[in-house]
Order: structure tokens, then C-alpha cells, then sequence
């Protein structure tokens, strides 16, 4: 694939304004109508899905080079997905996130790139890492205390996969600490890669650096292979979603588990139980690898034809990713199970959550911009009266933990991990 | 003077064209404090084509036009000259209903049909127009709605112009169109049936709207000489029920609640002053009404039609009911001194010969503006207080707001009553008017009517507004012949 | 050909460097291509021009300060809001193009019921905003998405919700617009500092060079703020839904119901419009599913109410019987919603409406009864939020033939325009062959009833050449069925004599050879003296039609 197959798409578009709101049956204020980051903080149509294909369009047909805007332009696109969402409301056969994501590794392939990829794309290629400044010698670090099985050198079949961000980031790793902890106290025999944990490079998609995601993903499924993994436990969900999307895609057939799905399950069967009350009222933010981006991948081989002289279908019928079956009810009846906290919701959730900010390496690439998105959420999360906002991603943790609303509040931010924790 | 006439005779021949010294003088006077100014001559038209040659022929000699088309008396200042020389159109004799349309529900008619007239041809196809309070029965239907006099009804006022829809117009430059949908077709009404067209949507023809330049105007941009209406179904049951109240306010909130859930046909505040002189054809019995009658009276219609008429009034009523009930407020067929059937009976009908604010003094003076329901109280108190101070008597005061445009604003009606005979009560009364009329407009009163005094008020608020109609009037009468003086800041 | 510096320099000291942009990038992306679009002259793949900056105003002040620059330098200039529609954007070279995204507030005034707004504030925000207090706005027929400024003073503005609520211009009240030559005008009680109610007078409406029956499509200065009539919602104070996306179904009580209303003919079908224009029973009512064309409607029904179904399972669905028999018996419909205020009001629209039925011998679709299909039919009509379904089939959509105007005449030729359409259905390929008819719009476009507004609705696709260039050639062939029956341009070709297929505006030279032979061509020339009073400099392109009165006097 590559940008110019998608100009059918782009020239299909119809300037609709879905791809700047959530879907509008979910509206319920001014306030917190938009769906897109992107748009929201540089105010240009360009920014907005519709834009972005206007401008794929323009620089294809040589009216537009890639100068420092449009290249800040195409790299602010979070890959949050949700207007991919939006528009498939509508435009059953449109795909503005996979286009964003082409327009993105176009810009890479011609050297479009912010100052700050090149940096991160360094740490990878050098590190294993997405976080410049790490060390791939440290990356295990975070686990030594553990008792986590080395699958390469003990026998085990499920890995748990902390990403880069719970690996380097001490700020967060006692809660990826407290998630092996949960789970081997429910009894699960958990191990991880050892030596052979790296990124999963699914932030290098994000980020429109395919080769290198392909690089690593294709290495990590070989290691997982090796290991004999048979299922990867994550409480990543930029991971999550590399494993459950993008490497399905690629072929590798391991079950994968966010964390908070493999909780839930434990409270099911009745392995985890909750002895102390967590008096709090939270709301919920859904990250974007999870929720509408978290849906599993069904493989798809066929044509796109016409009937009724200008009807489009495809055949056989293609799946079609609009958000519903991502992972929205796990982490809500976790919280639903611990005794005393309240959750009570934010306008846009669930396949139509706002964006962390965090995305497609915009935390690290463009900090100003991402900071404003995480306000955003905090402005929407200290709107229903929470005392707490609880994520399940690290990369949405961190970012929306020093992150401020337009009138300078902030909010007490927690992974459900830690919630649990308490509650155990 | 007399080639002014030859040219008059020559477009509406001589006997419709009227010089005689009497005529001359009912035509320069009415009833309100507006100053007297004869005019040179009456000429009564007999057609838009005469119509079109007066305005050419006034645009050569300069010659100002003053339209009218209701019958004495006149009460606004609007149809007395203002400059000298001037020529009264008098349209009252172009009175054919041009079209009824029972299909369309559209009739189009003449300046000079009057209410009764226009409602008799309506009722024989099963319709009726949506009335001002009880117009004068010589009133012009097309005067009261080219002047947006608000109409009893707010429910169906989806466009603020209802039921004003289409005009024929010649502007102050001698060119005359067709407005609304009728201008983008031919210019010819028989030829635009044909073709199906009932001229229907009153916005536009095109990009603008020209109704727009006409409305509101007295006259001072052109002269209409058909107009089409939208009309409403002829009820088959039509009722009237009375809320009362010790103050106005007290029936704020109830009124909201049946205008926001579009129940009833008809529905306005008076209080009791103004009730009595509706009611009444007496000073006595106006002053034993008063006695009567409750400080203050919602007033509201239900009817039905041909669609289930009894499941339609009878829900309404018992759910306006409950809305009264909600408010502490009795919904009651009749009240001492009142029935809501001769309430009803009085407001939609007309009043013969002089109008029925005369009855109580002989004249009166109104202060009427634009404001929203929740602010009334305000302009109320305020109003009894400068009546207080002014000497004037507040018993004799009457209020009367009528919700308009679907209930988003209403208009809010003052009435002085006053012996014109008496002449320090018709100089403290004219005090208080101007007194008044100022302070309603620094209050937030707005004047979308700015009849005499009021038009130097509003217009003094609002330079830009000001200086675009001058630009308009520039463009649509650049001779300034049209009720020339009207409309300008003094 | 770039702004002169001291130029540029002048419009980023009004907004900020952050709120203008000449990047080539931006401005290549508020280029419009009218295939992709509703363009109103006609499907083309050419662009409209290329703006030399795009300006992101967030005030009255900043637009005002924006306009003057404009007319000291003679630069043209622009607004628009959601950059759907083609007349949003420039017309010439010497242009700069305001994005009024930054200014979308929303204030609600409960109880007299209006709402003021700015240009970005969709209607679906402020149905939202409306909802919390008990009431709704007007949403027009493209959908929530639009502007309910722009459409208010910009554009037609009616929609299925017309004949409860009025179409925007009805709905319009005060208005805060900067002329095209930078001074201020607030219409009606705002001009004089007294409120938003009222958007006409003192005397003569200024209201009335704001807007006709259509707005100058931003041909007129910028209007910077509005005061809309907000109507009755006797719902939840929520947009209440259910279901999986993107099928969400409405959840609103049972003071709601939202029948598909189908006729055995086009009379009947006709007299029943009637009794709901001469009523107060109907709170929303459109042909609107029949965009889909009578041959294919109650099969897209099928997959747009079902979350898991797409439209690869069309060629499946045709095969069902008891679907097609569901189409079969829905061919002269419309989709109807009723709100009851209470109960008893409820119960009076029911029985009004089975009364209706029995009078004209028609029926309530059964299909439509079924649970899920009526409440997503209901979400659908209320928030309009699924409208660019338009588009789903083939990518894109005009609207052609256009039949507005009386319903009885309406009739009466509907089925010579389907049959139409349908030759080129079958003897051509460009557009999708949906069944001829796939006429749809309001059951009226008027408050209180009187006139439809309808279109056919044509899909073709966008990114294909030979699909673009047929549509357009069958619109043309169209014009000649608009010319014989006097329904004046084709809905298609309602804009194709205020900007070239280029992109590009007519000039004046142009517009005097096209109205010259109006029926009544003063009305064109007082537009042009209008203009000249407030848009002296000509800078807002050619989309109000004008008229050099110098032609008709004789000049």
C-alpha cells in the first residue's frame, strides 16, 4: 500500500465535518463535541481527516511540497483512530486512519520528519527503546525483583509484555510492578522475554516509520515464536494494540490480553478478590490502542467492485474496524467490582474517547501540542465531578499526569492497576 | 399646483383626484399628537399601473406621496404629512380579493379589503386569517399586516412577517416588483397560477428580500398594492378560557408553558383597563368592568379544526389547565364581568366606526415596543410609576402584551386614555407619552415600529442601523418622495 | 502570487501568528472540488482557487479589523465555517480565506427560547445545548453538521423539522454582521442594545439585504454571530441512544414515534401532506429514505439500522423476498416523527395520525415498526447526525430536478422526472441505478407547511471522471424538464450563475448578460445598488446575483 492507492478515497471524501466530531448522535455539549486533537489544537481544516486528504491529494499531484507546516501537519495526527470511527458512521468504505498513517511514512519516506523522530527513531535503532536516553541493558530492570520466568529459559506460555514506557519510566514502573504482582498473587505462571524484550515498534507505525515497525514486529513474533508464548499479557496499550492488530496482521496467531482483560477475567473465576474499599469516585478514560483501535484483526483477501453501475462493495464482504468490539467493558467492570469506587463517565467514551494527546509519538515529538490534548481530557474528566481520572496506558498516564485544563486545574490520575492494587 | 393636477388627473382621472378643502383637511390630521400638515391633494387610485405612473410622475416633480389605505380615524401619526405639498394616495378604493385559494390556503387581496370583508370570502372556503386585536372595521387587512400589527396568535407565526407572504410593490424610484417567490416568476398573477404557483414563500425573490424594504415602513419606501396571506383553517370549535391575576407577573410562567408547547390558537395579557375597554361599549360599563374584573387576565384560545377537533380542544384544555394549575392559577370559561366566549367574540371581531380604545375617553394615546415576556413586569412598573408621577390615572391605564414570533418576544401595548376635550389632561397625557416612550426605550423597549416620536428614539439608539436604511432609502426612493419625513432622525 | 508582507504583517497583528497561515500546504486544503460536494453548479473535478492565506478570526473585532485591511489593500475575502459547501470558499486570486472555526460559542436563552451562536456552533452542538433546557433547533436538511449560522444567513436553511420549526430563515432573530466594507450591523433589537429577540426593524428590515430565499452564500461581508428560535423538546435532556455504532437507535420515551407513512398513490400521498400542513401534528417530517431510490430503499434500510451489515451484503438482501415486499410497499412514503407535549397530546397525535391514514388509505410501514428500525429512524431524523449517508453508496451525491414548491403540482410530475432519471440509470453508467425515484426532502420547507423542498437524490462517484462528467450531462439534460414545467434552475444548477465550473467568479459583464433576462430583472439590479452601498469594493466574489441598472434604464 501506498499513498497514491488511497487516492480513491481521498477523491470520495465529501467534506462532510464527521471527521471533526464525534458521532453526532453522542454530542451532549459544545463543549466536548470534537473528536480530533489535531484540528482542535491547530485550529486548520488541514489538520482534520477531510484536510488530510485535500493535502495528500495536493502534495501527490505536486502543488504542495513538504514544508516545516505540512510536515508538522501530517505528524500531528495522533492515529487516535476516532475519526476513522466517525467517518465510518457515514462512509462505510473510507479509512482516514490508515490513510493518516500512509500520508505519515510518505513524509518519512521523503524525509518529512520532525526533529524529535529522528532522535526516537535513533533510540530504537539503537536501544530497542522508544524513549531517548534509555539504555536496552536497563530495559529488564523494572522486573528483577519479580520472580517472572525468563521464557527463553524457563518453560512458560504466557508473557507479560511491559512496553518501553512501564520498562523505563520510573515514575510508572511499580505499577507495571503491581500488575505482575496481581497476577501472579491470582496464580497465573507468568514470565516474560528477557533479554529478547524490546519494543514492539508500534509507536514507529504511529509514527509513520513502517520499516522499522515491520523490523521489529516481524523480530518480536520470531522471539515469541521461540519462546513458545501462547499468550502476551500487556498493560501497554499502544503494545496491545501492535500485538492484537499489527502483528495479527503480520501473522502471528498468540492471544493477547491488555491486562485489564485478563483481571477481569481473574475476578470472573473468582482469583482475584476484593478485600478494602477504594472510596473514590473515578471516571474512565479509554485509550485509543485499546478501546476503538483494540478490536481484534480479521484477515481479508478479495476485490473492490461496482454493482448498480456505481455502487462500491467489496468481495467477499471486508471486515470493517469502527470501534465497537474494542476493550471498553473489561476495565469498566473492574471498577464497577471494586468495593467503593464510583465511576461515573465522561461525555466522549468508549469508541468515541478523546485522545490522550499521547499518540503517534506526539508526547514526545510534539509536547506543547500534546499537553494541550491531555487539558482537554482533564477539563472533560474534572467536568463530571471525579476525584480521579484512571487510564490503562502508561503513554495516557504520564501524559495526562502534569496535564492542565484551560483554567490551570489538574487531576489525580491513576492506572486501574493501581485501583486494583489498593483494593486487593 | 395645477400642472401638479393635470398630471394627476391624467394618470387616475378627475374624479380621483380630490382637492376639496374638507377632504383636504380629514386627511391632515388623525388622532394622534402628530403635528397637522395638509396635503395638496387626495388621489385615489384604481390600480398598481396607476400606482406605478402617480410614483414616476411624483419622482419628476418631486412631489411627496403619503400612501394610505385603512379608513378613518388614524391614530399613529403615520399617514399626516409630514412635509408640505404633499399628495395622499389613498388605496381604500383598490379593495378586490384578488384570490382565494382553499388548496393553497393563500388569498391575495387589495389595499383597500377590509377584515370583515377578506374573513366573509374566507369563511366561505372554510378559512380565516389570523387577526390583530380587534382591527376597525374599515382597517386595511393589508395595512395591519404590512405594519406587522401582532396578530392573537403566536402559535403560527413561524416567519416573523406571518401571514404576510408575497407583495406587489412600486418603490419611491417608480419600478415596481413582485416580492417573495412571486418575483422570480412572470410578472403577471394569472400567468404564475398557471403554473402553479400560489405565491407562497414571502423570503426573497432572490438573495434579499424586499418585503423587508416595505414592512414597517409607513410608507416610506414604496407603495404595496397587492399582498398575498397565508390563512389559517376556519375552526369548527373555538373556545376561550380566562386565567386571572393580581400582577402581571404572576402570569409569566404560565404563559411560557403554553406557548413553549404550541397549545392554543390565541393567547395574551391584558389588564383589566384594557379588558374593560374591550368589552365594553360604554364608558359605564367600562367603568363597572373595572370594577369587576380581575387586576389582570390571561387570555387563551383553543380551537379545532377538521383533524379531530373535540380530542384536540378537549386535551388542550384540560392540559392548560393543569399548566394553570402548575402556576397556582384557576383556568376558568368565565370570569365576573366576562365570559371567555365574548372575549373571544370581541377580540377576533371588529369594532364599527371609532376605535374601541375610544369608547372609555374619547382618545387615547399608545406607547406599544418589543421586549420579551420576562421582562414585561419592568416596563409595567415602570410605566404606572411616570403615570403616577404625571398625575395621570392609573385605573385608566391599559396593558396588553401579546406573545409574538412563537412566544421569542412580545409586544408590549401602553394605551392612555384621554378626553380630547380636556385640554390639560390631552397636555399631560402627550407629557407623559414622550416622557414615557423615552423611558421604555432606555429600559430596552424597542421600537420595531417607530411610529412619530418613537423613530427619533429608536434611531438615535442604533447609527449603523440608521445609516444602511438611509443607504435603502437612497436606493429604493432616491428622491425622497415617500411619506417623505418619515422614518428620519430629527 | 503571494500577499505583500506589510499585508500579511497587518492580518497576523489582528489574530496572531498562530491563526494565519500561507503555507502552501494549508492553503492547497481550502480549496474546494464541487464532485466532492454539494457546489450547486454542477459536479466537476476542478479546484476553486488557491487562497493566498487562510485567516482564523476569533471575534466580531478581529473579523471587522480583517475586512478593513481587505478593503484598504483590495483583497478579496471569504468566510466560511464547516468548509463543506463550495460557496464557503474564494472565487479569485487575490483572495484570503477566514476560517471561522475559532468562534463557535453557544448561548441559551431558555426562556424565551433562542439561542445565540457563531459560525462554527453546528446545529448538532446546539440541539445538544438546546436539549439540556427542553428545546431543539432546526436542523437543516444536510444534516447537524452544518452551520446553523450559516444557514440561517448564509444559505436556504430548511429541513425535515421545517414544518414544526420553521426553516432558518424564519427561525433567524438578531444578527451581528460586519458588511463587506468593515463597519458593524446588528439587526433589529441589537442594534440599539436591547436584545437578541427580534431581528427586525426599526422600521424597514436591514434583516431584509441580510438574507433572502437564499443567503448571499458569504458574498456579503461575514455575519459574526445570530439569535436562532429555538422549539419545543419534550424529550430527555440527553441525546439518548443505544445500540452499536454506527447504527445507534434513540432512546427517548414514548411521547416519540416515528412512522414511515406510505400511500397507494401520489394523490393520496399528496392529501395527506395536507392534513399535516393545514395541522400541528407533525414535529419533523421528510421523505428521506427514499435517497436511496425506489428500487434499493428498504434493502439499505436493512444494512444502515444494522451495525454488523455493510453494503456488500447488498447483493444477499436483494435476493429477500420479504424485504422486497417491504420495498414494494413503501413506494409513495415519508418518514414522520411526533412528539407529544403530554400525554393527552400524545394520544391526539396518534389518533390525528391513523385518522389521516384512513382518510387517504394509507398505512404505517411495518418494517419500520419494528423496534430497532423505528428508533434508529428516530435518531435519524432528530439529530440528522447520519446525513452523509448520502454519500455512503458510491462517494458522492447531487441533489438533481428539485421540485420545490407546491405538492400538488410536485405530483403531478414526479413520475416523469423518476423516469428520467431512470433512462439514464439504464442507458448509461455514471450514476447508480437506484430506481429512478429517489426523490426526498421535506414534507415541507416552510413553518407550518405550504411548500416541499425535494431533490433526487444522484450517486455517482466522485473519483471517476466519466461518473462525474455523465452526472453533469445528465443534469443538464434535467434542465429541460425544469424549463417545461417552470421549476426554475435544477436543484443541481442552483448556483451555476454565481461561480464558474472553474472555481472561478463571474464578472460583472457576465451577470449582466444572465439577468438582464430575468422575469423581473430589477430585482437583480436593486441587489448590484445594494451592493455598491455596502461592498463598494466588490471583494466577496460573484454569488449575489447582480445586475447593472445602467442595462434597464437604458444606460
Amino acid at each position: 500500500m501506498a499513498l497514491q492507492d488511497l487516492r480513491p478515497m481521498m477523491e470520495r471524501c465529501s467534506s462532510c465535518s464527521g471527521c471533526k466530531f464525534i458521532p453526532f448522535e453522542k454530542i451532549q455539549s459544545v463543549r466536548f463535541a470534537e473528536n480530533c486533537p489535531s484540528i482542535g489544537y491547530y485550529n486548520f481544516h488541514t489538520y482534520a481527516a477531510r484536510g488530510r486528504f485535500q493535502l495528500s491529494q495536493s502534495v501527490l499531484d505536486g502543488r504542495t511540497e513538504l514544508t516545516e507546516t505540512v510536515t508538522e501537519a501530517i505528524h500531528s495526527c495522533t492515529s487516535c483512530g476516532l475519526c476513522d470511527v466517525t467517518c465510518k458512521i457515514t462512509r462505510y468504505n473510507l479509512e482516514p486512519l490508515a490513510h493518516n498513517l500512509e500520508q505519515k511514512a510518505y513524509a518519512v519516506e521523503k524525509g518529512a520528519v520532525l526533529p524529535a523522530q529522528k532522535t526516537i527513531m535513533e533510540t530504537l535503532a539503537k536501544e530497542n527503546s522508544m524513549i531517548p536516553g534509555t539504555k536496552k541493558k536497563n530495559r529488564t530492570d523494572w522486573a528483577k525483583d519479580l520472580n517472572l520466568k525468563d521464557l527463553f529459559k524457563e518453560k512458560g506460555e504466557i508473557a507479560f509484555f511491559a512496553g518501553c514506557k512501564y520498562s523505563y519510566d520510573e515514575k510508572l514502573q511499580k505499577t507495571a510492578q503491581d500488575a505482575v504482582r496481581i497476577l501472579q498473587h491470582a496464580g497465573v505462571d507468568l514470565g516474560y522475554l528477557g533479554a529478547a524484550d524490546n519494543c514492539c515498534t508500534g509507536r514507529a507505525k504511529q509514527m509513520g516509520y513502517f520499516k522499522e515497525f515491520d523490523k521489529g514486529a516481524n523480530t518480536n513474533i520470531k522471539a515469541f515464536e521461540k519462546a513458545g508464548v501462547k499468550t502476551i499479557v500487556t498493560p501497554c496499550s499502544d503494545c496491545y494494540n501492535s500485538f492484537k492488530r499489527q502483528y495479527a496482521e503480520l501473522g502471528m496467531e498468540v492471544e493477547v490480553l491488555h491486562v485489564v482483560e485478563y483481571i477481569e477475567r481473574l475476578i470472573l473465576e473468582g482469583k482475584i478478590k476484593f478485600s478494602k474499599s477504594v472510596p473514590m469516585t473515578v471516571t474512565y478514560h479509554d485509550p485509543c490502542h485499546l478501546g476503538r483501535q483494540g478490536e481484534k484483526f480479521e484477515a481479508w483477501e478479495g476485490i473492490d467492485k461496482k454493482i448498480f453501475n456505481q455502487i462500491h462493495i467489496y468481495e467477499p464482504r471486508k471486515p470493517r474496524y469502527n470501534g465497537i468490539d474494542g476493550v471498553y467493558d473489561a476495565p469498566r467492570n473492574i471498577l464497577k467490582a471494586i468495593p467503593g469506587v464510583n465511576l461515573v463517565e465522561m461525555e466522549r467514551i468508549r469508541e468515541y474517547s478523546w485522545c490522550c494527546g499521547a499518540g503517534g509519538g506526539c508526547s514526545q515529538t510534539l509536547p506543547e501540542y500534546s499537553a494541550w490534548t491531555a487539558g482537554e481530557r482533564i477539563a472533560e474528566a474534572n467536568s463530571t465531578g471525579a476525584d480521579a481520572l484512571v487510564t490503562a496506558c502508561p503513554w495516557c498516564k504520564d501524559n495526562f499526569t502534569d496535564a492542565e485544563d484551560e483554567d490551570g486545574n489538574k487531576m489525580e490520575v491513576l492506572d486501574i492497576i493501581d485501583l486494583v492494587h489498593k483494593a486487593i | 399646483m395645477e400642472s401638479l393636477k393635470k398630471k394627476l388627473v391624467g394618470i387616475v382621472g378627475a374624479r380621483n383626484v380630490i382637492d376639496n378643502r374638507d377632504v383636504l383637511d380629514s386627511y391632515s390630521k388623525d388622532e394622534s399628537f402628530a403635528t397637522p400638515m395638509k396635503p395638496w391633494f387626495v388621489v385615489k387610485p384604481e390600480n398598481a399601473a396607476q400606482v406605478k405612473e402617480l410614483v414616476k410622475s411624483a419622482r419628476e416633480t418631486e412631489t411627496p406621496l403619503v400612501p394610505v389605505s385603512s379608513g378613518a380615524p388614524h391614530f399613529k401619526g403615520d399617514t399626516v404629512p409630514s412635509v408640505p405639498q404633499s399628495v395622499i394616495v389613498d388605496l381604500s378604493g383598490m379593495n378586490k380579493i384578488i384570490s382565494v385559494n382553499r388548496q393553497q390556503r393563500m388569498a391575495v387581496i387589495e389595499p383597500g379589503v377590509t377584515y370583515d370583508q377578506l374573513q366573509e370570502a374566507l369563511a366561505k372556503e372554510g378559512m380565516t386569517l389570523a387577526v390583530s386585536l380587534r382591527p376597525r372595521a374599515n382597517k386595511s387587512v393589508l395595512t395591519s399586516v404590512l405594519e406587522m400589527e401582532p396578530r392573537l396568535n403566536c402559535i403560527h407565526q413561524f416567519n416573523y412577517t406571518e401571514p404576510l407572504r408575497c407583495s406587489e410593490v412600486t418603490f419611491g424610484d417608480g419600478n415596481q416588483i413582485y416580492t417573495g417567490e412571486a418575483g422570480n416568476g412572470p410578472k403577471d398573477l394569472q400567468t404564475q397560477w398557471d403554473l402553479g404557483k400560489w405565491q407562497v414563500m414571502s423570503n426573497g425573490p432572490n438573495m434579499m428580500d424586499f418585503l423587508r424594504m416595505v414592512m414597517q415602513a409607513q410608507g416610506s419606501m414604496g407603495i404595496v398594492t397587492w399582498v398575498s396571506l397565508k390563512c389559517e383553517l376556519l375552526p369548527s370549535i373555538h373556545k376561550m378560557y380566562l386565567v386571572p391575576a393580581k400582577k402581571s407577573v404572576d402570569l409569566e410562567d404560565f404563559l411560557y408553558k403554553v406557548v413553549r408547547v404550541r397549545f392554543s390558537d390565541k393567547q395574551f395579557i391584558m389588564n383589566k383597563a384594557c379588558l374593560a375597554s374591550l368589552l365594553a361599549d360604554s364608558k359605564e360599563d367600562i367603568a363597572k368592568l373595572k370594577s369587576e374584573l380581575p387586576a389582570w387576565v390571561s387570555a387563551v384560545g383553543i380551537s379545532g379544526d377538521i383533524l379531530l377537533p373535540e380530542m384536540k380542544v378537549s386535551a388542550q384544555e384540560q392540559d392548560i389547565a393543569d399548566f394553570a394549575q402548575d402556576c397556582g392559577l384557576q383556568f376558568l370559561s368565565s370570569l365576573p364581568g366576562a365570559t371567555g366566549e365574548e372575549v373571544l367574540a370581541r377580540s377576533i371581531g371588529t369594532c364599527e366606526g371609532k376605535h374601541w380604545k375610544q369608547t372609555a375617553k374619547g382618545a387615547f394615546q399608545d406607547i406599544f415596543f418589543i421586549t420579551t415576556l420576562d421582562k414585561t413586569s419592568v416596563f409595567i412598573n415602570a410605566m404606572y410609576e411616570l403615570a403616577i408621577e404625571a398625575g395621570y390615572p392609573t385605573e385608566d391605564l391599559g396593558v396588553y402584551i401579546q406573545p409574538q414570533h412563537m412566544g421569542t418576544s412580545v409586544h408590549l401595548e401602553f394605551s392612555l386614555p384621554y378626553d380630547p376635550e380636556n385640554t390639560k389632561e390631552a397636555k399631560m397625557v402627550k407629557a407623559l407619552y414622550t416622557v414615557a416612550s423615552e423611558k421604555m426605550s432606555s429600559l430596552g423597549g424597542y421600537y420595531a415600529r417607530p411610529y412619530d416620536i418613537w423613530a427619533n428614539i429608536q434611531l438615535k439608539k442604533d447609527a449603523q442601523s440608521y445609516k444602511v436604511l438611509q443607504d435603502l432609502k437612497g436606493i429604493f426612493d432616491p428622491s425622497n418622495i415617500m411619506n417623505t419625513g418619515k422614518l428620519t432622525l430629527k | 502570487m503571494a500577499l505583500a508582507r506589510e499585508v500579511y504583517q497587518a492580518f497576523e497583528d489582528i489574530v496572531g501568528n498562530r491563526n494565519i497561515s500561507e503555507d502552501i500546504g494549508v492553503c492547497e486544503t481550502y480549496r474546494s472540488i464541487p464532485s466532492q460536494t454539494s457546489a450547486h453548479y454542477g459536479p466537476s473535478k476542478e479546484w476553486t482557487p488557491l487562497p493566498q492565506a487562510v485567516i482564523l478570526p476569533g471575534s466580531t473585532e478581529e473579523v471587522q479589523n480583517i475586512v478593513k485591511i481587505c478593503n484598504k489593500y483590495g483583497i478579496e475575502f471569504k468566510a466560511g465555517s464547516t468548509f463543506w459547501a463550495t460557496m464557503a470558499y474564494i472565487g479569485g486570486d487575490n483572495a484570503v480565506q477566514l476560517d471561522m472555526r475559532r468562534m463557535k460559542s453557544i448561548e441559551i436563552d431558555a426562556k424565551n427560547m433562542a439561542a445565540v451562536v457563531e459560525p462554527f456552533a453546528i446545529a448538532g452542538t446546539i440541539q445538544a445545548e438546546a436539549m439540556k433546557v427542553g428545546l431543539n433547533v432546526q436542523i437543516p436538511g444536510v444534516g447537524c453538521s452544518s452551520s446553523t449560522l450559516a444557514s440561517s444567513s448564509g444559505w436556504a436553511g430548511f429541513g425535515p423539522a421545517s414544518i414544526f420549526m420553521g426553516a432558518n430563515p424564519e427561525n433567524l432573530l438578531g444578527a451581528e454582521w460586519v458588511l463587506p466594507n468593515g463597519e458593524i450591523l446588528r439587526t433589529g433589537s441589537l442594534g440599539s442594545g436591547d436584545g437578541w429577540f427580534c431581528g427586525e426593524g426599526p422600521g424597514p428590515s436591514t434583516r431584509g439585504i441580510l438574507r433572502g430565499i437564499f443567503g448571499p452564500a458569504g458574498s456579503m461581508g461575514v455575519c459574526t454571530k445570530i439569535a436562532t428560535r429555538l422549539h419545543p423538546w419534550p424529550g430527555p435532556k440527553q441525546f439518548r441512544t443505544y445500540g452499536k455504532a454506527p447504527a445507534y437507535k434513540a432512546d427517548f420515551g414514548d411521547n416519540f414515534k416515528c412512522y414511515t407513512l406510505c400511500y397507494p398513490d401520489w394523490e393520496s400521498w399528496a392529501r395527506s401532506v395536507q392534513y399535516f400542513h393545514e395541522s400541528d401534528v407533525l414535529y419533523i417530517g421528510h421523505r428521506q429514505f427514499n435517497m436511496f431510490g425506489r428500487n434499493l430503499k428498504a434493502f439499505m434500510l436493512n444494512i444502515i439500522t444494522d451495525p454488523e451489515k455493510q453494503l456488500s451484503d447488498l447483493p444477499e438482501l436483494l435476493k429477500d423476498p420479504e424485504i422486497q415486499k417491504h420495498n414494494d410497499n413503501m413506494k409513495h412514503d415519508y418518514q414522520v416523527v411526533i412528539a407529544g407535549m403530554t400525554k393527552r397530546d400524545m394520544e391526539y397525535k396518534e389518533k390525528a395520525i391513523d385518522y389521516i391514514l384512513e382518510q387517504t388509505g394509507g398505512w404505517k410501514h411495518e418494517m419500520m415498526l419494528e423496534k430497532e428500525k423505528h428508533d434508529y429512524a428516530l435518531a435519524y431524523m432528530t439529530r440528522l447526525g447520519h446525513k452523509n449517508l448520502n454519500y455512503v453508496m458510491c462517494g458522492a451525491y447531487e441533489g438533481t430536478f428539485g421540485l420545490s414548491g407546491n405538492v400538488w403540482k410536485t405530483i403531478q410530475v414526479v413520475e416523469e422526472a423518476s423516469a428520467q432519471k431512470r433512462k439514464w440509470e439504464t442507458e448509461h453508467t455514471c450514476i447508480a441505478a437506484t430506481g429512478g425515484d429517489s426523490a426526498m426532502g421535506g414534507v415541507s420547507s416552510l413553518g407550518g407547511g405550504g411548500a416541499t423542498g425535494w431533490e433526487f437524490f444522484t450517486n455517482f462517484d466522485s473519483y471517476e471522471l466519466e461518473s462525474v462528467q455523465g452526472t453533469s450531462d445528465m443534469v443538464d439534460e434535467n434542465q429541460a424538464f425544469h424549463n417545461k414545467y417552470a421549476f426554475g434552475p435544477d436543484f443541481c444548477r442552483w448556483n451555476s450563475d454565481v461561480r464558474h465550473v472553474n472555481g472561478y467568479s463571474y464578472t460583472q459583464e457576465e451577470h449582466d448578460e444572465m439577468f438582464a433576462k430575468a422575469p423581473q430583472p430589477w430585482i437583480y439590479a436593486y441587489q448590484y445598488k445594494i451592493r455598491e452601498a455596502v461592498n463598494p469594493n466588490h471583494l466577496c466574489g460573484s454569488y449575489l446575483r447582480t445586475l447593472s441598472p445602467g442595462k434597464l434604464e437604458g444606460k
